[in-house]
């Protein structure tokens, strides 16, 4: 249903002076089935990210070509992407002014039914309806915005789902429902879904579990064949990075 | 008795559809258009007949006040002094506004100058709002001052809007807060083309325990300008919270600049100020469930000055 055709992207970066590129997504090829779970993982600054955007069409590849369910997606817009059927969940989702949830929830769901908003919260398990007239700014807890960023994700029934990171600032008894969620869209939807993670139960969940290093897929398969890999990756190979540090040195894959 | 332009500026600044229930006063053109009292809000003429004096009885509740102003005749400058006495133990809401319609090339403008008195554990809404219409190329002007006195508990809400179309204005709001008393004032402005408009603030915060949150929204498009003042002071220990947000497309300018001032070792003040483009990050995330560009910057802005 979504086919990467040698998808490439690069950023100019400036080293000791002279311009050069940085690869972030190195010619990747790869069809992605409908109706199937997909989780993407590596080390911080693989390209998983980058890869995730590029599909959404946040980011332009500099070569290659995205197809979806058999039209070239590549030079449409966010919107006319989303309008196919893609939907996308940030890893740190918009805050803003004066906009609820129950905004969010109606301009994704193109309703603003109440009846229909109320079986969205119930859908993504949200049972407290006062949530729905907070305004989505600064003063929600990471954990919160997350949760609605995963509903508008669900509300716009997409074929396609891609999460990026999706349990970032998600309290650890908290995942295991979300996983069960978007196994359940799946299943009972059809939905393809996408899940750019670092965390072992999503990996779990996946029919397809794809590893990328340095931009590019080096695995594609179970997690149980992953798990070498994985292992052997757990030392970071990115100690040496000079953003390797503190908070971010605990997200690397270990 | 109301044409069509007055109605529809009526309903715009006042959410009026036609004459409202309970107390009003419909100033149009400088004059008195019409009048209602009831028996717990009195309007008297000022002297001279350049405004009016609203008296709310003590323990006035769930009543309402509207006192729109409309113009519609070339070369006008409406200036009213109002006066509001709001007697203890009331809550009351007061809606206020000023419609222009301008159909000429001359000038035509407006200066409110509302004086409120707020009485002991009195809580007044306050709500007002600025619009100019019409193909006339007339300068339209709007000059509010607003002057709130807060005795010891009272409180007032303030929402202090102008929705477009206003040319020059000069906003001034001074509020003095007596112990324990509370004023949350939300100013909302949007300008576009050549517009300039201008708000200055002071806030005084006189009583113990008393409390103050100013927030200002300002969306600045075209070329147009717009300067956002606020002194806010303690001189009690008390508490004061200033913040101002301004969006600025195309070619519009802001200069924004909060002050505080504590005049005693127990004031807690502070302020928050941003000035900037719409985030990407926003239109994205609303370009992802569906909107075109034109619809996100909508929605945004839409939700910044609700």
């Amino acid at each position: 249903m979504l086919t990467l055709k040698d998808l490439y992207f690069s950023v100019p970066v400036e080293v000791d002076g002279t311009r050069e590129e940085r690869v972030i997504v190195d010619h990747i090829n790869f069809t992605f089935e409908e109706g199937k779970f997909y989780a993407i993982t590596g080390p911080n600054g693989s390209g998983k990210t980058t890869l995730a955007r590029l599909v959404m069409g946040i980011n332009q590849p500099v070569e290659g070509r995205i197809i979806f369910q058999g039209r070239d997606i590549t030079p449409l817009s966010i919107t006319e992407r989303a309008n196919l059927g893609i939907a996308y969940s940030f890893q740190h989702p918009a805050r803003f002014k004066g906009i609820t949830f129950r905004d969010l929830l109606s301009i994704a769901a193109g309703t603003d039914d109440e009846s229909m908003i109320l079986a969205l919260l119930r859908r993504v398990g949200i049972c407290s309806f006062s949530f729905l007239d907070l305004p989505v700014d600064a003063k929600l807890s990471g954990g919160e915005i997350k949760k609605i960023e995963l509903a508008t994700t669900i509300a716009r029934n997409p074929r396609l789902a891609i999460y990026d990171e999706p349990d970032t600032g998600i309290d650890l008894w908290t995942i295991n429902p979300m996983v069960r969620l978007l196994k359940r869209e799946q299943q009972e939807r059809g939905t393809t879904t996408i899940v750019v993670s670092h965390n072992r139960a999503f990996l779990e969940a996946a029919d397809v579990v794809l590893i990328i290093v340095k931009g590019k897929i080096v695995y594609e398969g179970k997690i149980e064949g992953a798990l070498q890999m994985l292992t052997d990756m757990s030392v970071c190979s990115y100690r040496h990075c000079d953003k390797c540090v503190g908070e971010e040195d605990a997200e690397c894959y270990r | 008795m109301l044409n069509a332009i007055d109605k529809e500026l009526l309903k715009t600044v006042a959410d009026l559809e036609d004459l409202p229930k309970g107390a009003y006063n419909i100033r149009k053109d400088g004059k008195l258009l019409a009048r209602a009292t009831s028996a717990n809000i009195d309007i008297e003429t000022y002297e001279g007949g350049k405004g009016i004096i609203v008296k709310i009885k003590p323990n006035t509740v769930n009543e309402s006040v509207h006192i729109p102003v409309i113009l519609s005749q070339a070369g006008l400058f409406d200036v009213v002094y109002n006066r509001f006495e709001i007697g203890e133990g009331s809550d009351v809401t007061i809606i206020a506004g000023c419609g222009i319609h301008c159909g000429g090339p001359d000038p035509e403008g407006h200066a409110g100058i509302h004086e409120f008195i707020v009485g002991r554990k009195a809580k007044v809404k306050y709500i007002e709002k600025h619009f100019a219409t019409g193909s006339g190329m007339g300068k339209r002007t709007l000059n509010p001052t607003t002057k709130v006195f807060l005795a010891e508990g009272a409180q007032v809400e303030m929402e202090l809007m102008q929705i477009g179309g206003v040319d020059e204005a000069h906003r001034s709001n001074e509020i003095t807060l007596g112990a324990g008393s509370v004023a949350l004032i939300t100013e909302r402005v949007m300008t576009d083309g050549e517009q300039k408009a201008e708000s200055k603030n002071t806030i005084i915060l006189e009583g113990p325990s008393s409390r103050a949150n100013m927030v200002s929204r300002s969306v600045i498009k075209g070329n147009s300008v717009q300067n956002f003042y606020a002194v806010m002071e303690a001189r009690a220990p008390a508490f004061g919270h200033i913040e101002c947000d301004a969006i600025i497309m195309d070619n519009g300018r802001n200069e924004t600049i909060p002050s505080l001032k504590a005049l005693h070792p127990e004031a807690e003040l502070s302020h928050e100020a941003s000035i900037g483009k719409i985030a990407g990050e926003q239109l994205m995330k609303l370009m992802s469930l569906g909107l075109t560009y034109d619809e996100a910057v909508g929605r945004i802005i839409q939700g910044f000055l609700r």
